[in-house]
């Protein structure tokens, strides 16, 4: 059983220095008309590029472009699609982090790529940043799911007002992006629905959505694709219906252990029929967890665990967090799985 | 209306009283002194002068308006929950981190015991109190609220942080009310955020102002009030402060299914809207306010702080609210 070091999603787009407060500076000239889009788009890639650096400098295996592009984890991929308009800020969830609000408006519809440049571009940058030799590591794209897309979305298009044609309408878009990027050479595409945690009573319509993505998935494989298929849930106790997630048609789970200690007792008890990845690190606070604890809490489950690896990370993204403390939670990682192997 | 216990503090209100929840916006001398003070150009006491000159400024305004009971404006206040952070001990300055869009904040992080030394608000309570002979309130965030604000390092987990907290904000109340101060307004806008933790809250309520004479209020927005009413009216308050208009009056579904007990102070225009209401969409709101809490409980404010506006949209929708408190007396 190996332990493979992979971020969860984002990556602060900021930090204390000047330097860093690169994208903040531009995007405040571009909003007074002093800077261009181009000028935008060179600041994104810059500060994608020291995120993707961090990353490899901590030792990580699987790399995120650390989402900085993306406004909010909602608006960017809704706001790409035709039929949405973006509308006003609502809070994220039990965070202090507010994101704008899509709304349907017509038929919603793919109208072209939603993360395949921005794969290719984390990709060139990870080779960069490990000079031209990046290995086994690899970059993978995380899209927000179509459950948590629609539940956060609102509809004016009378056909879109109920959840459930909603969830189907972004599964499309999301389908179609899946066997993109899988064209693009992902090897693992992350799929966000912390909003089924929420709301476990919509399980079937849940459920059917991430049906039609592995559906994606499979047609992609059948034309010779080499993708798997993550689900990350967060913000909240998975612990009551672990088992349900743990058996649905994907490659591996993503889980957030900070809501509930017990969940890893679950884990022990249940088992795990597909590979998880380990949400262990608190992406939400910046107290540095012990090593030493959780080698032991990971220990006890990895024996339980189907596969052949298990992925250990933050909880949820690291975005939540000042740069000087996400950085350390990376770091953490490599002297965790370091006291995993006994070292 | 808790008149009874208004009365016995020696506080006589009219029907409607109008009222603000907080912040004003800062006045272009203080927006200036803050740039000139950051970069070293004028000193602490200059700043805090030129503060005190825009605190007068508003509680002026306020009482030409017609304001029942005045706020101070927090004109020298950044952040609600920084300004707290910073004077305690307990607490440490924490990176930037993101809010939303392109906006970011220090967010604090608690790495020791957090402790009450000296009062934090009640010099400019005082200060405001002097200005004028209508009531300012006691302005403080709630214990629930800093505690999800902040980074925790200290304490062994958020219910914790909290009741510490709340023995922090109690002190500070304690310090107000020996001041003079009869009306105190303890701020939990993350009151809604984790529903299961309304019992926290609460908890935390109870320990800031169990036997303590004053009428207090708390101001609550931009939550999922339907996931915590109607258990939310067990917070040991006299008044909700709640944000009505920006979310189209929903909350009223509510409280039709379940009575609100308490004093409500309605928000009836929009604090993140640059357009001012017109006086007739405000009397409909205060008139839909009317069927479901009883005149005596009824207090007229705007939905949340006015910072956000400039200063002639604040006055202007702080004019909508007066007007409407007075056509509804007559």
């Amino acid at each position: 059983m190996t332990l493979t070091l992979a971020h969860s999603g984002s990556y602060p787009r900021i930090g204390d220095s000047a330097e860093l407060q690169l994208l903040r500076r531009t995007i405040a000239g571009f909003d007074r008309g002093e800077r261009s889009a181009a000028d935008l788009a060179e600041a994104e890639n810059q500060m994608t590029r020291l995120a993707i650096e961090e990353q490899a400098a901590a030792g990580l295996d699987v790399v995120t472009d650390g989402q900085i592009r993306w406004n909010d984890p909602v608006s960017y991929l809704a706001g790409k699609l035709a039929g949405v308009r973006i509308n006003g800020l609502l809070r994220l969830y039990d965070t202090n982090f507010y994101f704008r609000q899509p709304v349907i408006e017509s038929r919603l519809q793919r109208q072209g790529e939603l993360a395949v440049s921005d794969l290719q571009f984390a990709r060139e940058a990870l080779a960069a940043a490990c000079k031209g030799k990046p290995g086994s590591r690899q970059v993978k794209p995380v899209l927000t799911g179509p459950y948590t897309l629609a539940h956060l979305s609102l509809a004016q298009a009378e056909e879109l007002k109920a959840l459930e044609p909603r969830v189907e309408a972004y599964a499309e878009a999301l389908a179609a992006e899946i066997g993109a990027l899988a064209d693009a050479g992902a090897e693992t595409v992350q799929i966000d629905e912390p909003s089924i945690l929420l709301h476990p009573g919509d399980w079937q319509i849940f459920a059917r959505a991430v049906g039609r993505l592995s559906a994606a998935r499979d047609e992609a494989r059948k034309r010779g694709r080499k993708i798997g298929l993550l689900l990350y849930v967060y913000f909240h106790d998975c612990a009551p219906i672990y088992s349900k997630l743990a058996a649905l048609p994907i490659d591996g789970l993503g889980l957030d252990f900070t809501y509930n200690r017990k969940l890893a007792d679950a884990v022990v008890e249940s088992g795990s029929p597909i590979p998880l990845a380990l949400g262990l690190v608190d992406g939400r606070n910046t107290k540095l967890e012990q090593p030493a604890e959780v080698a032991r809490e990971i220990s006890r489950m990895l024996p339980r665990i189907a596969g052949d690896s298990a992925w250990l990370g933050p909880s949820c993204g690291l975005e939540y967090l000042p740069r000087d403390r996400a950085r350390a939670k990376l770091q953490l990682l490599g002297e965790i799985r370091s006291a995993v192997e006994g070292r | 209306m808790n008149r009874q216990k208004l009365k016995k503090l020696g506080l006589e209100l009219p029907l409607f009283p109008v009222t603000s929840v907080g912040s004003f916006p800062k006045t272009d001398a203080v927006v200036r002194a803050r740039g000139e003070f950051r970069r070293g150009k004028i000193n602490a006491e200059q700043l805090t002068e030129i503060e005190r000159e825009a605190t007068a400024f508003w509680i002026r305004k306020q009482e030409e308006l017609g304001i029942d009971v005045l706020v101070d404006g927090e004109q020298y206040r950044g952040d609600m929950v920084a300004y707290f952070a910073e004077r305690l001990p307990g607490f440490t300055n924490g990176g930037l981190v993101r809010s939303y869009g392109n906006r970011y904040y220090h967010k604090p992080i608690v790495t020791g015991e957090v402790k009450w030394t000296e009062p934090l608000t009640v010099e400019w309570w005082r200060y405001a109190q002097g200005l004028t002979k209508k009531p300012v309130k006691g302005m403080l965030t709630g214990p629930y609220t800093i505690m999800d604000w902040s980074f925790n390092e200290h304490y062994p987990d958020r219910k914790a942080t909290c009741m510490a907290l709340a023995g922090v904000i109690r002190s500070e109340v304690e310090a107000l009310i020996a001041t003079g101060c009869k009306i105190i307004q303890v701020d939990e806008p993350a009151l809604s955020v984790r529903p299961e933790e309304l019992p926290v809250a609460i908890e935390a309520m109870h320990r800031v102002t169990d036997g303590l004479n004053a009428y207090f209020i708390t101001h609550a927005c931009y939550g999922a009030f339907d996931l915590i009413y109607p258990g939310m009216l067990e917070l040991p308050v006299d008044n909700f402060d709640l944000e009505m208009s920006n979310s189209g009056l929903d909350l009223l579904e509510l409280f039709r299914r379940h009575r609100f007990t308490k004093d409500i102070s309605f928000g009836v225009v929009d604090v993140h809207s640059h357009v001012l209401e017109e006086p007739a969409t405000v009397r409909q709101r205060v008139e839909q306010a009317l069927t479901v809490v009883p005149k005596d409980q009824l207090w007229i404010d705007p939905d949340c702080g006015l910072k956000t506006r400039t200063v002639e949209e604040a006055i202007a929708k702080l004019r909508r609210c007066v007007e409407a408190a007075k056509a509804f007396r007559n």
